[in-house]
């Protein structure tokens, strides 16, 4: 293997997909989570979903290791699969996992007005923030500003390191009664499954370091990276979202307030507490979103290339040689996402459908596993799954019977009552997966058709092979 | 398969087309990177020095430690480097690989995209 100057070590890969999986969204549903069951219990939740995100990881980590590149998932189902079925799938994955950042933009616009009150009218506000915070970011990429590794170890250490201290001082102040929690009837198997489900959110992103691996020694480095990333988080979660609940009053914990762990630090640590909650929520935030504008546009920029959607989306900038008719388009889309998160207010359906799309793409991934030992069985893995076929197929069950569980429940506010059918998910999932099979049926040989056309007219500038 | 002598002609002509390109050293204006290619069927090794933005040298074998690492065969790597061939493309179907960071893997694909836009 190539020895390269710059090597990424195992701190940095563990960081990134920590901290790619931590944002604002994640304190908010961390506290649903507790809401669902018993908060003391939550961390049962959180560690069995933690536990699962493992089986998860270690396909990711055979598969990566089978192909490490960034051009990662559409790589593994195109060879496992074929290249529609490729294109049709990552783009789901890619431009759903995208929504997030609605979700994430209104969310972080009330830590924001939060902080600094309300200055013209609530609505404006929040859009306000919103917008700011989402040009900021498109704009940093646009400028081809990178978070380097030393910054992002430091960023999510420290933030992880934060969040266990404050979690253990909060059960060292007041204590956490599990012995009642236990004979609550709302702990129930159900409730925990339901919880368990949800709780996958907290995850979400874990696996987007996969493009890492081209920056790293060992392939093994970032399956392993990515292991470990899950449990921190998960022993991270665990203590700090039950922190977070015991911590708040019953008044506030039913309040249905979208910033649950700035009111836990003021109730906890007064205005200082909140002052550095907010900073945290800020920095998550953007790390997050920043990661998920960088690799997006890459990811749309390698497809116009490819000739896979228009070629206008690979267009370079002069100066920073960064792609900017993606970013824009991206921080677009952002925009939109987030006006119409304002105006429905329905964060919550773009957690669960989050969710659900990550419990479907592991069930992809674990398919992709088992097809790509028989396809390629010879092929060099840095890392494979041990047991044969047992955990991939495990996860292929436990991911789909989690989806399946999460599209027929309802989700309710803190007061019980219901916000959305969940299956309303699935049909916005259904609806956009049949777009992005049809344009990865029917447009893009089409595309190909033409870009090979183009090619086919074009003189060839290489000298023709002299026979001797 | 492409020898040794079609990829390191290719190299040359490729050396020529990108320092020729305005556009590209100023874009690339603060690219500083020594690229190591390995031809996997052939087992020929190339070594490019760019220096902000410029290709300084293309040598046969490998020199130095690279900060980018890209391995193809040897035909591709002759029709990429005579601009006959789109690298994303290729990436994208796993049949060139590069080891390096992100932005130069996006960086090294530019600079086709820059010299061939129609590729």
């Amino acid at each position: 293997m190539a020895v390269l100057k710059k090597v990424i070590k195992l701190r940095t890969v563990v960081s990134s997909s920590a901290g790619l999986a931590m944002a604002t969204s994640c304190y908010l549903a961390g506290l649903q989570v507790a809401i669902m069951t018993v908060g003391e219990l939550a961390w049962i939740s959180i560690l069995v979903a933690g536990g699962l995100c493992l089986l998860s990881a270690m396909c990711f980590s055979e598969l990566t290791s089978l192909f490490p590149t960034a051009a990662g998932i559409k790589l593994y189902i195109q060879h496992a699969f074929n290249e529609k079925t490729a294109i049709a799938i990552s783009m789901f994955y890619v431009i759903g996992g995208a929504t997030i950042v609605g979700a994430e933009s209104y969310l972080l616009s009330s830590v924001l007005i939060e902080s600094v009150g309300v200055i013209l009218h609530p609505i404006a506000d929040r859009f306000f923030w919103q917008v700011i915070f989402i040009v900021l970011v498109g704009y940093v990429n646009f400028k081809g500003v990178v978070i380097t590794g030393r910054i992002q170890d430091f960023l999510t250490y420290s933030m992880l390191s934060f969040l266990i201290c404050v979690g253990l001082y909060t059960f060292w102040i007041s204590g956490v009664d599990i012995s009642t929690a236990i004979e609550s009837p709302r702990f129930t198997i159900e409730n925990v499954f339901t919880a368990t489900a949800l709780g996958v959110f907290l995850f979400v992103g874990f696996e987007w370091v996969a493009p890492l691996a081209e920056e790293t020694e060992d392939y093994k480095m970032v399956g392993k990276g990515m292991m470990l990333a899950i449990a921190l988080l998960s022993i991270t979660y665990s203590v700090f979202v039950v922190a977070m609940y015991s911590g708040l009053t019953e008044e506030q914990l039913h309040s249905g307030t979208t910033i649950p762990h700035i009111i836990f630090a003021r109730n906890l640590f007064g205005p200082v507490g909140a002052a550095v909650f907010i900073c945290m929520s800020i920095l998550a935030s953007f790390t997050s979103f920043n990661s998920g504008i960088l690799n997006n546009s890459r990811f749309v920029y390698a497809m116009a290339r490819a000739n896979i959607i228009p070629r206008v989306f690979s267009k370079l900038h002069s100066e920073n040689a960064s792609p900017w008719v993606a970013i824009i388009s991206l921080v677009g889309f952002a925009i939109v996402l987030s006006f119409l998160i304002l105006i429905t207010e329905q964060f919550l359906f773009i957690i669960v459908m989050a969710a659900a799309l990550e419990c479907f793409i592991y069930v992809v991934m674990a398919l992709c596993v088992i097809r790509l030992r028989r396809i390629l069985p010879d092929r060099e893995r840095a890392f494979k799954v041990p047991f044969g076929s047992v955990i991939p197929v495990v996860t292929i069950l436990v991911f789909a019977a989690l989806m399946l569980g999460m599209f027929i429940d309802t989700t309710r506010d803190s007061l019980g009552n219901i916000l959305f059918h969940n299956y309303w998910c699935a049909v916005a999932m259904l609806i956009f997966a049949c777009l992005t099979s049809f344009y990865a049926f029917k447009i893009v040989p089409g595309l190909k058709q033409a870009a090979e056309a183009r090619a086919k007219s074009r003189k060839r500038r290489r000298p023709p092979k002299v026979q001797n | 398969m492409a020898r040794s002598e079609d990829i390191m002609e290719a190299l040359k002509d490729y050396k020529i087309q990108c320092n020729n390109n305005k556009r590209l050293r100023r874009m690339q204006r603060d690219w500083t990177k020594l690229i190591h290619f390995l031809a996997e069927d052939t087992g020929d090794t190339f070594t490019m020095d760019v220096v902000k933005g410029e290709i300084i040298t293309v040598q046969a074998g490998k020199e130095g430690t690279p900060d980018v690492f890209i391995t193809a065969n040897s035909e591709d790597m002759c029709d990429m480097f005579w601009g006959d061939l789109n690298p994303a493309q290729k990436y994208l179907d796993g049949e060139i690989r590069v080891k390096a960071s992100q932005e130069d893997v996006q960086r090294i694909d530019a600079i086709t995209m820059i010299i061939w836009p129609d590729t």
